[in-house]
C-alpha cells in the first residue's frame, strides 16, 4: 500500500504527511472490502453508461466573443507581470 | 458563525443564501478550500443570476472542502438563524440529504439536467446537482421553480420543456421500501424510517417491500466514478494561474506540489489518489469501466421498479449521530443510488423519497403532505 500511495502522490503532484497517508490508506481499505462483490456483478453485454440522461451534441453559432480581458483574467493570479503569469525560470 | 454574510437584507424581497460552491461575481467563492482562499469569480453562476432576479442573495454558506464532507450543517444552521427562505447548494455526495434527514429540513435534489451546473465549482460532473434546502416543501418548490430551466451554457442541460415538466405535480400512491437498506440501521434511524412509512400510509400510500438487488453496488461504483471525475476536476488547481501559491518555490514542479499539498485536506487528497488509481492502466477496465456498466444496471433496476411504484424510500444515513470525521464512503451507501443515476430525491420526514426522472414536482407535493 505504501508503494502504491507513493506512486499516486507523485503522479498527482502531491505530498502527503504520514497522517494523511493513513487516512488515504483507510479509504482504499474501505473500498477494497466491497470490491469482491462489485467485481462479481455480471456486466457481460452491459454497455458503459457515461451520462445519466440522454444527451445530444451541443452546438452554438460560430461567433467569437471575448468576455474577459487579459487584465480581468489575471486579477486572481498569485504572481503576474506585464500581462504574463510569472513562474520560476523553466530553462536554465 | 457558520456562514458568511455579504450584506444585511432589506427585506424588499425574500432573502436566500448560496453555498460556497456556487460562483458569484465580485465576491469570494472558496469551495471550503484554502486553495481558493480569496478567489473571486469574474462571473455569476447561472443559478446565482436567476436567483438574484427574484431574491436578495444574503451571502454564502460555508461548505466542507469541495463539499466532500459528511454534513452540510452550516446550511441548516443558516436556515435556523437567518431570515432566509432557502439555501441553494451543490449536492455532490449526499451531505445535504444526510443533513436534511437529521435536522428535519426539506431538501430537493432535482433530476440531473434540470438545473444548470454552469458556474459551479465542479466535483463529480456526472452527478453534481444543485439542490434546495428549506424549512418546508412549499419554499423548496418555489425556489426550485426559479432555478430550474434550460441553460445553453451547460452542455448537460435538458430542454426547457423537459425542465418545466419536472415541476408538474403528480401523485405518489405506491412506494417501495428497499429491504437491504432498512436493515442494520441504528434504533433512532429505524424509528425515523418507520415513522415516515406510517406518515405515507396515513396519506393513503401503499407500501411494498422490495429486494435491493444491484442497488448496494451503487456505493462503490459511485465512489469510483466520482473520485475519477474529482481527480480530473481538481487538477486545475496548481498554484499558477489563480488560487494559492506556496511561497519561495524555485521550480514550477515545486509550485505544483507544494501549493496543492499545503492547501488540500486529507479527504481531498484521498479522493484524488483513489481517482487516479481507478483510472490507471491496470485498473481502468476492472474499476472505472466496470463502474460505468454497474451504473447502467442500477439505472435499469430503478427503471423496472418505477413501472410498479411511484417512489422509493431509502434512509439518508445509517444513524442519527453522524460525525464530521467519519468515513463518508460508508454512509454513501444510502445516497449513492440517486447520485449515480441522477434521479430526483426529496428528503422529508427524515428519509429520502426517490422518484423517476422528472418526478420532482410529484415528490415535493407528496412531501408536503408528510409535514
Amino acid at each position: 500500500m505504501e508503494d502504491l500511495l507513493d506512486m499516486l502522490e507523485k503522479v498527482n503532484q502531491l505530498s502527503l504527511t504520514d497522517e494523511e497517508k493513513a487516512v488515504a490508506a483507510g479509504y482504499f481499505a474501505a473500498t477494497e472490502k466491497d470490491f469482491a462483490t462489485f467485481s462479481a456483478v455480471d456486466t457481460d453485454g452491459v454497455e458503459p453508461m457515461v451520462h445519466v440522461m440522454p444527451l445530444e451534441n451541443v452546438l452554438r453559432e460560430d461567433v467569437s466573443s471575448q468576455p474577459f480581458t487579459r487584465e480581468d483574467l489575471q486579477k486572481g493570479a498569485p504572481e503576474a507581470e506585464d500581462g504574463y503569469w510569472e513562474v520560476p525560470r523553466l530553462i536554465e | 458563525m457558520t456562514y458568511t454574510t455579504k450584506k444585511e437584507p432589506t427585506f424588499t424581497k425574500d432573502a436566500i443564501a448560496l453555498d460556497d460552491m456556487i460562483l458569484t461575481k465580485d465576491s469570494p467563492t472558496t469551495a471550503g478550500s484554502k486553495m481558493l482562499e480569496g478567489y473571486t469569480s469574474l462571473f455569476d453562476a447561472t443559478v446565482a443570476e436567476k436567483l438574484s432576479e427574484d431574491y436578495e442573495i444574503l451571502g454564502k454558506v460555508a461548505v466542507s472542502e469541495f463539499a466532500l464532507g459528511m454534513l452540510a450543517d452550516s446550511a441548516a444552521t443558516a436556515l435556523d438563524e437567518k431570515e432566509i427562505k432557502a439555501v441553494v447548494g451543490l449536492d455532490a455526495n449526499g451531505a445535504y440529504r444526510r443533513t436534511a434527514a437529521l435536522t428535519g429540513k426539506v431538501f430537493v435534489k432535482p433530476t440531473y439536467g434540470t438545473v444548470s451546473r454552469f458556474g459551479l465549482i465542479p466535483v463529480a460532473c456526472s452527478g453534481d446537482t444543485v439542490g434546495v434546502m428549506a424549512d418546508g416543501a412549499d419554499e423548496a418548490k418555489e425556489v426550485l421553480g426559479v432555478i430550474a430551466g434550460h441553460d445553453d451554457k451547460d452542455g448537460t442541460s435538458l430542454p426547457q420543456e423537459v425542465c418545466a415538466a419536472a415541476l408538474d405535480a403528480g401523485t405518489i400512491k405506491k412506494i417501495a421500501v428497499v429491504k437491504d437498506f432498512t436493515a442494520n440501521l441504528s434504533a433512532e434511524m429505524t424509528a425515523k424510517v418507520d415513522a415516515a412509512i406510517e406518515k405515507a400510509k396515513a396519506q393513503g400510500a401503499e407500501i411494498i417491500e422490495v429486494d435491493g438487488g444491484v442497488l448496494s453496488q451503487a456505493k462503490l461504483a459511485w465512489a469510483i466514478l466520482s473520485s475519477a471525475e474529482f481527480c480530473n476536476n481538481v487538477s486545475r488547481y496548481d498554484g499558477v494561474k489563480y488560487g494559492y501559491r506556496a511561497k519561495g518555490c524555485h521550480s514550477i514542479e515545486e509550485i505544483y506540489v507544494r501549493s496543492r499539498s499545503e492547501t488540500f485536506g486529507s479527504a481531498v487528497k484521498s479522493a484524488i489518489l483513489y481517482g487516479s488509481h481507478v483510472l490507471s492502466t491496470d485498473n481502468y477496465d476492472k474499476m472505472y469501466d466496470k463502474a460505468l456498466r454497474v451504473r447502467r444496471l442500477v439505472k435499469a433496476y430503478f427503471d423496472e421498479l418505477f413501472t410498479k411504484v411511484d417512489a422509493v424510500l431509502l434512509p439518508a444515513c445509517s444513524k442519527t449521530d453522524l460525525s464530521a470525521t467519519e468515513c463518508v464512503y460508508e454512509e454513501s451507501k444510502y445516497t449513492a443510488p440517486a447520485s449515480i443515476t441522477g434521479l430526483p430525491v426529496v428528503v422529508a420526514a427524515g428519509v429520502q423519497w426517490l422518484g423517476k426522472p422528472l418526478a420532482d414536482g410529484a415528490l415535493l407535493a407528496f412531501s408536503k403532505q408528510l409535514a
